[in-house]
């Protein structure tokens, strides 16, 4: 890094030394010069003529250098440039109208002073010639610069050629002019003025100029053109200008009538170019402007990202580019239209002006632009401001009409054909900028959907039990799939002792976090509820008094609760809302399905009075299936439901099968049958499958049923 | 998929919301809408149609909650007819049946309304 700095540094520095040696040698030559001047005085021998010549070329070539590398480093706009040509046009106008009565104090005339001889004489003029000179040469060099100006072809050549041509036509005019070899020094000078001609007619940086511009360029170089043209007529009389310049360098002279001659044919074709370009200025203003506006908005649409950030862009730009007084976007949501992003018009206006539109036009017909006349609407009283005419353009993507852009004028001309293809362009910008900037947020959203899935799906891993517990006597599987969309499925065990196990399987109503948070609540409730209470139906009474607190009121929970009791081969088992229990003995299934509202949904009292508990006894190889209805709504391509049936047939087909392997199967089977659908809700499927018990050898003879006589219970009416 | 349509016919005292397709927490709020616009209007006999739906989900159930207590405080109500055993089979695993009217068809609903009256 330092060295880089360093090494910049250096490159600058040295830039300066050069800069600097280009104004020493300079001064240097001018000195020579002088010294040259001093000795020789007014010789008119031919070598001291040459010599002189010379030196004032390398004199000449130096402050060229010096001025070039002096102008290149500020970026000049075309109009400057001009005034730049004005100025010193002006200058020289000066000189040679004034010198002639300057020197009269001090001499009777200008060639007096240069045959005068001697110190004062030369310093004088070298130091006009010179002076003159470093003018001639800042013209040539400003010159240039309009000349490269906008140019889309690479043009060096023409243009050196040209100032080689003025140099040559300078140098050989004063030397062999009088020769029998004039014809070479008019042919340079031909060529010359060829040259001259050719290169002004290319002026390309008119075009890009505004109209205000134009008509100030249109005077300047009328009074430009009339100086050249004065300074080209003295400049070829006796004067000051010309004996003081011809005493030192005769060559000199004539260059500067050539660039006299250059500057006037210059900036009299900049006036005509100009003055046909003011009719058509106003249209290429108008074009310049769309053009920066669309180059702006496209700029801004990569940036800009919000929808009513870019929308209020939109309209601010469209009152630029339709020239339109008030100017809005009417959106469709939701089969309404409302307006946004106005500009120069009240929301009561828009919305005035938006029911007429709709009163006579078809939403569908604002596909393509349309104009319309509202200046005879019977609401224009109610008006704040006074519309006369309105444009609409078409905001669509993918073909389809998404929103208008409405454009408004109060006076003036009407839109017409350049208005309406200006607009439509625009507004194709817009659908485009618009969309995108919905679909990001669209993404956004989902983004933020899926984070929070994300977040949801791991709260559902970590509230599920890690494993089945271990029974003697009982073999336990359960398997659980979430959806994409986290569906709210719980099933937890509560060991209670070694022969008793609580079991819980639910399902919140809802998707996503809420139904997450809310299992998160529900396993709470249930972790410590099964801790006092063992019985099933208080354990639920008692849930539902808590989460028909919590819950809003359209959210609940169905669930089923089961207590199994080892010991006494028995299942107590209350519902509340959920999918029946399938209890699977040989050949048959039954549906085990107790009378109970979902949790949540109803008072304590009510669903105290509905909820009933049922015992089932249990036998060996019997199995009990909880589920969720992910398993019973699976969708097959044609959305038919898997059903409860099928369900049925295949636990009856698998019921020699371990648990683990039944529910491997109804798996397979689910996953077989809905597998051209996506999964939409939570699976979750435990099965309970009775076997011989090892400690107790006999445990399992007590077969007959004994129910515990509890009082409540002799009241609940098991549906079997 | 879920496409959902909800149509409201009034009779006399009575609204009767005609429910259609796919009735779902993505739709739901469709039906929360008629279901405010009636309230809002005091029209707060209202019978449900699911003569035409052809699937429930747990949160599409949870609209009719939402609204029955404020309803039923206003000596109104919600009526359920014209179920499908599909649909039916999912309001009954709920207890729906123990907390609402549910009938075969749309006027006998109706019907029940103004027997409650005189």
């Amino acid at each position: 890094m330092n060295s880089v700095t360093s090494d910049l540094l250096m490159i600058t520095g040295f830039k300066n030394i050069v800069s600097n040696a280009q104004f020493q040698l300079t001064l240097v030559s001018i000195f020579i010069l002088f010294v040259f001047k001093l000795l020789t005085g007014n010789s008119d021998s031919l070598p001291a003529k040459l010599l002189g010549d010379f030196l004032l070329l390398i004199t000449v070539l130096f402050l060229a250098l010096t001025i070039i590398s002096y102008i290149k480093k500020k970026q000049a706009s075309p109009i400057a440039l001009v005034m730049n040509v004005g100025v010193i046009i002006a200058l020289i106008f000066l000189i040679i109208t004034f010198g002639d009565s300057i020197l009269s104090l001090f001499y009777n005339n200008a060639a007096e002073m240069v045959n005068a001889g001697g110190l004062i004489s030369s310093l004088i003029s070298v130091a006009y010639v010179i002076f003159i000179a470093g003018l001639l040469v800042y013209l040539i060099i400003v010159l240039r610069h309009l000349y490269f100006l906008r140019q889309g072809e690479n043009l060096h050549l023409f243009f050196n050629t040209m100032i080689a041509m003025f140099v040559l036509a300078s140098v050989t005019d004063h030397f062999i002019a009088n020769g029998e070899l004039a014809f070479i020094s008019d042919t340079f000078f031909i060529v010359s003025i060829i040259l001259i001609s050719y290169n002004s007619i290319k002026i390309s940086w008119i075009a890009f100029i505004i109209k205000r511009e134009k008509i100030y360029l249109l005077i300047l170089s009328i009074v430009i053109t009339g100086l050249f043209m004065v300074n080209l007529i003295s400049g070829s009389g006796e004067n000051n200008y010309t004996q003081m310049i011809k005493s030192l360098s005769p060559a000199m002279s004539t260059f500067s009538t050539i660039t006299m001659i250059y500057g006037a044919v210059y900036f009299s074709i900049l006036f005509f170019t100009t003055l046909f370009h003011i009719p058509t200025a106003e249209a290429f203003d108008r074009k310049a402007q769309e053009v920066s506006s669309l180059q702006y908005f496209s700029k801004l649409i990569t940036r800009v990202l919000d929808f009513n950030e870019l929308s209020e862009t939109v309209t601010d730009i469209t009152l630029k580019v339709g020239r339109a007084d008030a100017s809005w976007i009417i959106w469709k949501k939701n089969d309404e239209f409302t307006s946004i992003a106005s500009k120069g018009a009240g929301y009561v206006d828009t919305e005035i002006i938006n029911s007429h539109l709709f009163e006579k036009t078809k939403w569908e017909s604002f596909n393509s632009p349309k104009f319309f006349n509202i200046e005879k609407i019977p609401d224009q009283d109610k008006l704040s401001s006074r519309f006369k005419m309105i444009a609409t353009s078409p905001l669509k993507t993918h073909g389809i009409l998404k929103g208008i852009l409405v454009s408004a004028r109060k006076s003036g001309s009407n839109f017409n054909e350049e208005d309406k293809s200006a607009i439509a362009t625009f507004s194709d910008y817009a659908s485009v900028a618009l969309e995108n900037s919905r679909l990001l947020e669209e993404s956004i959203e989902k983004e933020r959907l899926e984070k929070e899935l994300d977040v949801a799906r791991e709260i559902q891993r970590k509230i599920l039990p890690l494993k089945n517990p271990e029974y003697d006597g009982l073999e336990i599987s359960s398997v659980f799939i979430p959806a994409f969309e986290v569906g709210g499925d719980y099933y937890d065990f509560f060991p209670i002792s070694k022969s008793k196990l609580g079991l819980i399987i639910a399902d919140v109503s809802g998707k996503g976090i809420s139904a997450a948070f809310i299992m998160a609540e529900v396993k709470g409730i249930f972790e410590s509820l099964s801790k006092t209470i063992e019985k099933p139906r208080d354990i639920l009474i008692k849930a539902n008094e808590i989460l028909r607190n919590t819950l809003d009121n359209k959210t609940f929970v169905s669930a089923a609760y089961g207590l199994i009791d080892l010991d006494k081969d028995l299942l107590y088992l209350s519902r509340a809302g959920h999918c029946p229990v399938l209890h699977i003995r040989n050949e048959t299934a039954e549906k085990i399905k107790p009378t109970g509202i979902g949790l949540g949904i109803c008072d304590t009292e009510y669903f105290e009075e509905t909820l009933e508990e049922t015992i089932i006894s249990l036998e060996e190889n019997d199995t009990i299936v909880l589920y969720t209805d992910g398993i019973t709504e699976a969708k097959d391509s044609q959305l038919n439901d898997f059903g409860e049936r099928y369900f049925t047939e295949i636990l009856l087909e698998n019921r020699q099968k371990n648990a683990e392997d039944i529910a491997n199967k109804v798996i397979r089977e689910v996953s077989l049958f809905s597998k051209d659908h996506s999964q939409y809700d939570d699976i979750t499927l435990l099965i309970l499958k009775w076997k011989p018990r090892q400690s107790t050898g006999n445990g399992r003879e007590r077969k007959k049923t004994t129910i515990n006589g509890e009082k409540e219970w002799q009241n609940s009416k098991p549906q079997l | 998929m879920a496409e959902f349509k909800t149509s409201i016919v009034n009779k006399g005292e009575v609204s009767i919301i005609s429910v259609k397709g796919y009735l779902d927490a993505h739709t739901a709020p469709a039906l929360e809408n008629n279901f405010t616009e009636l309230i809002n209007k005091e029209r707060f006999k209202i019978v449900i149609n699911f003569e035409e739906l052809a699937y429930i989900s747990s949160a599409g159930l949870g609209v009719f909650m939402a609204y029955i207590e404020k309803i039923r405080d206003n000596k109104g109500d919600i009526k359920l007819a014209s179920m499908s055993d599909k649909v039916f089979n999912i309001f009954d695993l709920l207890g729906f049946p123990l907390l609402y009217e549910i009938y075969k068809s749309e006027d006998e609903a109706i019907g029940k309304f103004s027997e409650s009256k005189s």
